[in-house]
């Protein structure tokens, strides 16, 4: 999951006018993850709704919830799920705040003393900068359609491939935003974000963050 | 008739037509010792004065240095932002990479990364380390209510972002029965002020980093102390930017510290003792033939240094320290000698005859009050014993033989004291009255006596270095000054048994941040097996079939699968492997284990930290007694016992000296009021030092307390001079040799006393006073007493 908001923060930057390439040569690549990184730097605010589906095989059925994403540059974000619980996080550079509604809990924390947000942070932060050299060190990345452009990315680590097997990355039609997201376990678990109804670049409230 | 040593008679006479002969084979010896003293290593750390036999104080200061940060350096890196632990953490790393630069491969920053690999072993091994009152706890944490909102947070918690992490976690641990074996882990922490962040060691204010440096350079080795502190240094000054300072504390800073400052000392001791011995040598002898006398104790120095290198190559500080003193100290003999050959009127033979009697004596008296100290367990000590005893008896041999051929008497008596001679015409009445007057001040006064025993009385402390250690202490919390319980076992598992039950009969006392412990982590072998058949035993009787039905019903409410819960279960009717030390070490825990498991060829212990506090000590001190085999090693509580060992020497020591000088005295003089006159300045001086050092504060401590013995032999020699000169016709040389010598062991000892390490310093005191008292008493109260006037 941390993996996944981290790519969304990356593609959703890096939508713009990228032209999808039918081939995959390393060349043509380059050239449409450059195309990714300049488009990215025009990208100031995102908001989109969400629905997730986790397929895992722990659940009898597919788990479903829907919920907003927010991002601001340089380092603003909010994950907020809005059904079955209403719960989620903010960031704001080093630090950050959770909620739960159920418990009514709201905490503060930071970054730095939290691995897994520190790891969901860095990457959303690294990627919101369109970091390409940084996103080719980390996987493994294969042009799998132009039209609308697929992306599947496979972890170089062996960290973290021991828990993900592959990330697939689907553009809208129009390659201004990130379609879907899916996240291939080892296990054969996977999730899916499907992003709909995104605005790039409106104005976010200051108090979201 | 003043009975004679006829043997240095007839070596005089036999010397007299073979001078070239007796001067060669003299300036060899010196030039040998000379060469002999150039390969000696000066050693300047606290071993030279703490016990190196198998005394309970000697195990416990080598149990002491067994403390896991008793031999690390650590550096405390401050000024970073409270709210922002980024930069602070930048600044650590950066400092790490310049210390391995600088060759300093072994720098820890923070824990081994223990994220995956441990986690899984302490859920693995929660079987193993349950103990009963956690299976009390396990039963209320499985109840059905527990079970309801323990999957609902799991299903809520999966749906979000950081739910990703948990999903293995879930199906493996859905009531977090881990909680359990992590909560052990409370017994683990070291450092009582450090949390961590991203993995590093971060104060609990988040202001300061530490790094924790494991260094092959030994504590004693003061030139690898400073190359490494001068190697950190440097990496400091390139790593560290404006408004952040660096900090290090370790035992290297306190060695070099000690190192510079003896250095110093021994130099300035050194060569005031032998400028102010040539001075009093000028003013009172005032003959070139003194020159000879000067080089008598100057070479005496050079013999026993030389000697010493022989006997062992590393020569305590403390003992060539002492040097100086013994320059003063061993003129005596050749004053003798001096006074008695200028005054002339006799055959040169005879006259060393007659001074060998009184110099013999002498020499003995000081050679017993030595050579008990070759009893003590301390090796300062016996290395001082062996340093002054050859001392002494080269100067006695050089001054009986070779002297006499080197000084021309004077045609007729031309000594004079002048001035000092109209002291010692003092009224008997107003000397004696005088003397019993400050004699009882002082008795009374010697009541306030105390004695410390803490070796960090005798050792140089900065200011600075006071301040890096009560930063560190405020900073960290006292993570240096715990006391050590040892379990001792001839093999890991009898070791890890007995941890046991320490464990067990501490544990409820010592708060858990308090204690350190691996006994709940690392239980042994049999306490292992009893907690898993205990966990099994646990869920049987359809304890786990009831907990598998309510995961089921209540899973069923979340859309949970009937088989998601299959690890866990597994787990309550399985029984897993036992813990090793080997899985905790591949779990990323090595260092933890190298720190609290320490093994020896015949021995294997395991290390208990608790607070070292007096309470804490006294308590455990009597609890311990029902577990032979757990050893405690207290720090407070050492420089306790090292005081107790060392008063109990000495007083075992002062008992045999006096009774050995004693018993000397009276075969000397054999009558009763002799001897007791000759005694008249070793008491007085033993009462004047133990009176002015009570009056004055001045403590006691294991350096100064073992000196004062040598007060009995440096005065008895006095009293056995004048007392052969008031009882036996001696003329009034033995006055002027009492006092010229007298003044240069004084000059000894002021410029000891003179030395900024508390050690050589705190017996430059003490024996001054002792000597600086036993002089007078001896030049005036003996005859004042004796009822003869001295000129």
């Amino acid at each position: 999951m941390i993996r996944i908001i981290a790519l969304i923060g990356f593609l959703f930057f890096s939508g713009g006018t990228v032209t999808a390439a039918k081939t995959t040569t390393s060349t043509e690549s380059a050239a449409l993850f450059n195309a990714l990184e300049r488009t990215a730097g025009s990208v100031k605010t995102l908001s989109s709704d969400f629905v997730q589906e986790k397929h895992l095989a722990i659940f009898k059925t597919v788990m479903n919830s829907k919920g907003r994403f927010y991002f601001s540059k340089p380092d603003l974000l909010r994950w907020e799920l809005t059904a079955p619980v209403a719960s989620g996080f903010v960031l704001r550079g080093d630090k950050g705040r959770r909620w739960h509604e159920r418990t009514g809990r709201s905490e503060s924390f930071q970054i730095s003393q939290e691995p897994i947000m520190k790891l969901v942070s860095e990457q959303l932060f690294a990627w919101g900068k369109a970091d390409f050299a940084w996103l080719k060190k980390e996987y493994r990345i294969t042009v799998l359609g132009e039209s609308p452009v697929a992306l599947r990315l496979e972890p170089r680590s062996a960290a973290t491939a021991g828990f993900l097997n592959h990330l697939l990355i689907t553009f809208s039609t129009d390659g201004r935003y990130v379609r879907s997201v899916e996240l291939h376990e080892k296990d054969g678990d996977f999730t899916r974000i499907k992003f709909v109804n995104t605005v790039v670049n409106k104005p976010l409230q200051a108090d979201l963050f | 008739m003043v009975p004679a040593f006829t043997l240095f008679e007839k070596l005089y006479n036999f010397f007299s037509v073979r001078r070239t002969v007796l001067f060669s084979v003299t300036v060899l010896i010196v030039v040998l010792s000379f060469l002999a003293s150039s390969r000696l290593h000066i050693q300047e750390d606290i071993v030279a004065m703490l016990p190196d036999d198998s005394s309970s104080v000697a195990q416990d200061f080598r149990l002491l240095q067994l403390a896991p940060f008793t031999r690390k350096l650590v550096i405390t890196l401050k000024g970073g932002n409270p709210n922002d632990s980024a930069a602070l953490i930048v600044v650590t790393d950066r400092l790490a990479e310049g210390l391995r630069a600088a060759g300093i491969a072994n720098v820890m920053t923070g824990p081994a990364n223990i994220s995956g690999g441990f986690f899984s072993w302490l859920g693995a091994s929660l079987p193993n380390l349950t103990t009963e009152k956690d299976l009390e706890r396990l039963a209320a944490g499985s109840s059905p209510d527990e079970v309801r909102s323990r999957l609902r947070n799991s299903y809520e918690q999966l749906l979000s972002p950081e739910g990703w992490a948990l999903k293995g976690n879930v199906q493996t641990d859905p009531l977090s029965f881990s909680s359990l074996a992590l909560e052990k882990m409370r017994f683990l922490n070291m450092v009582p002020n450090m949390r961590l962040v991203q993995n590093h060691f971060v104060a609990a204010d988040g202001t300061s980093a530490l790094l924790v440096v494991d260094s092959a350079v030994s504590m004693t080795d003061s030139g690898g102390s400073r190359d490494l502190l001068e190697r950190i240094s440097t990496a400091i000054t390139a790593s560290v930017p404006a408004g952040m300072t660096a900090t290090v504390v370790s035992g290297h800073r306190y060695t070099l510290v000690n190192a510079d400052t003896i250095k110093r000392d021994l130099y300035v001791v050194l060569t005031l003792s032998v400028v102010a011995v040539f001075a009093i040598y000028l003013v009172f002898l005032r003959s070139l033939s003194a020159v000879f006398v000067f080089l008598v104790p100057t070479s005496i120095l050079v013999i026993a240094t030389g000697v010493i290198a022989l006997y062992d190559v590393n020569v305590f500080a403390v003992t060539l320290g002492f040097g100086g003193v013994l320059l003063g100290m061993v003129d005596e003999y050749a004053m003798l000698i001096y006074f008695s050959c200028r005054q002339g009127g006799k055959d040169p033979a005879v006259i060393t005859a007659e001074v060998s009697r009184p110099v013999i004596f002498g020499a003995a008296a000081t050679l017993i009050s030595f050579g008990i100290m070759l009893l003590s367990s301390l090796p300062g000590q016996r290395q001082l014993a062996v340093y002054s005893m050859v001392g002494i008896v080269a100067a006695l041999l050089i001054s009986l033989i070779v002297l006499p051929h080197l000084i021309k008497p004077l045609p007729e008596v031309k000594l004079s004291l002048k001035g000092l001679g109209g002291a010692w015409r003092l009224p008997r009445r107003v000397v004696i009255g005088v003397w019993l007057a400050v004699l009882a001040l002082c008795s009374w006064q010697s009541t306030n006596i105390r004695f410390n025993g803490e070796l960090g009385a005798v050792s140089m402390v900065t200011p600075e270095l006071r301040l890096a250690e009560e930063d560190l202490i405020k900073t960290w919390g006292n993570m240096r000054g715990k006391a050590l319980l040892f379990a001792e076992g001839t093999d890991l598992e009898s070791a890890l048994a007995l941890n046991d039950k320490l464990f067990a009969l501490i544990s409820g006392r010592i708060p858990a941040g308090d204690l350190v412990s691996l006994a709940p982590l690392m239980p042994s072998n049999a306490l292992q097996h009893a907690n898993r058949a205990r966990w099994l035993s646990f869920w049987q009787n359809g304890r786990a079939a009831q907990l598998e039905k309510d995961l089921t019903k209540s899973g069923e409410t979340y859309g949970f699968s009937t088989e998601a819960f299959a690890p866990f279960l597994a787990t309550l009717t399985t029984s897993p492997p036992a813990a090793t030390v080997e899985s905790l070490r591949e779990a990323g825990m090595g260092e933890l284990v190298d720190s609290l498991i320490i093994r020896s060829p015949d021995m294997v212990r395991v290390l208990t930290m608790v607070p070292d506090t007096p309470q804490v000590v006294a308590a455990l001190s009597d609890d311990l007694k029902s577990l032979p085999g757990v050893r405690l090693v207290s720090q407070s509580r050492f420089g306790d016992n090292v005081g107790r060992a060392i008063i109990h020497d000495f007083t075992r020591y002062l008992t045999l000296t006096s009774a050995l000088v004693l018993a000397l005295l009276i075969v000397v003089f054999r009558s009763p009021s002799r001897v007791m006159l000759a005694l008249v300045p070793v008491v007085t001086g033993l009462l004047c030092m133990l009176g002015i050092m009570g009056l004055c504060g001045i403590e006691f401590n294991i350096f100064n307390i073992a000196a004062t013995i040598l007060i009995i032999g440096l005065c008895v020699d006095y009293g056995i001079f004048m007392v052969c000169r008031l009882t036996e016709g001696s003329d009034s040389t033995t006055n002027r040799a009492v006092l010229v010598s007298g003044l240069t062991t004084l000059a000894g000892l002021g410029a000891l006393a003179l030395a900024r390490h508390p050690s050589m310093h705190s017996i430059g005191i003490t024996v001054l006073l002792g000597i600086g008292t036993g002089i007078p008493a001896a030049l005036l109260v003996i005859p004042a007493l004796c009822g003869k006037d001295m000129e």
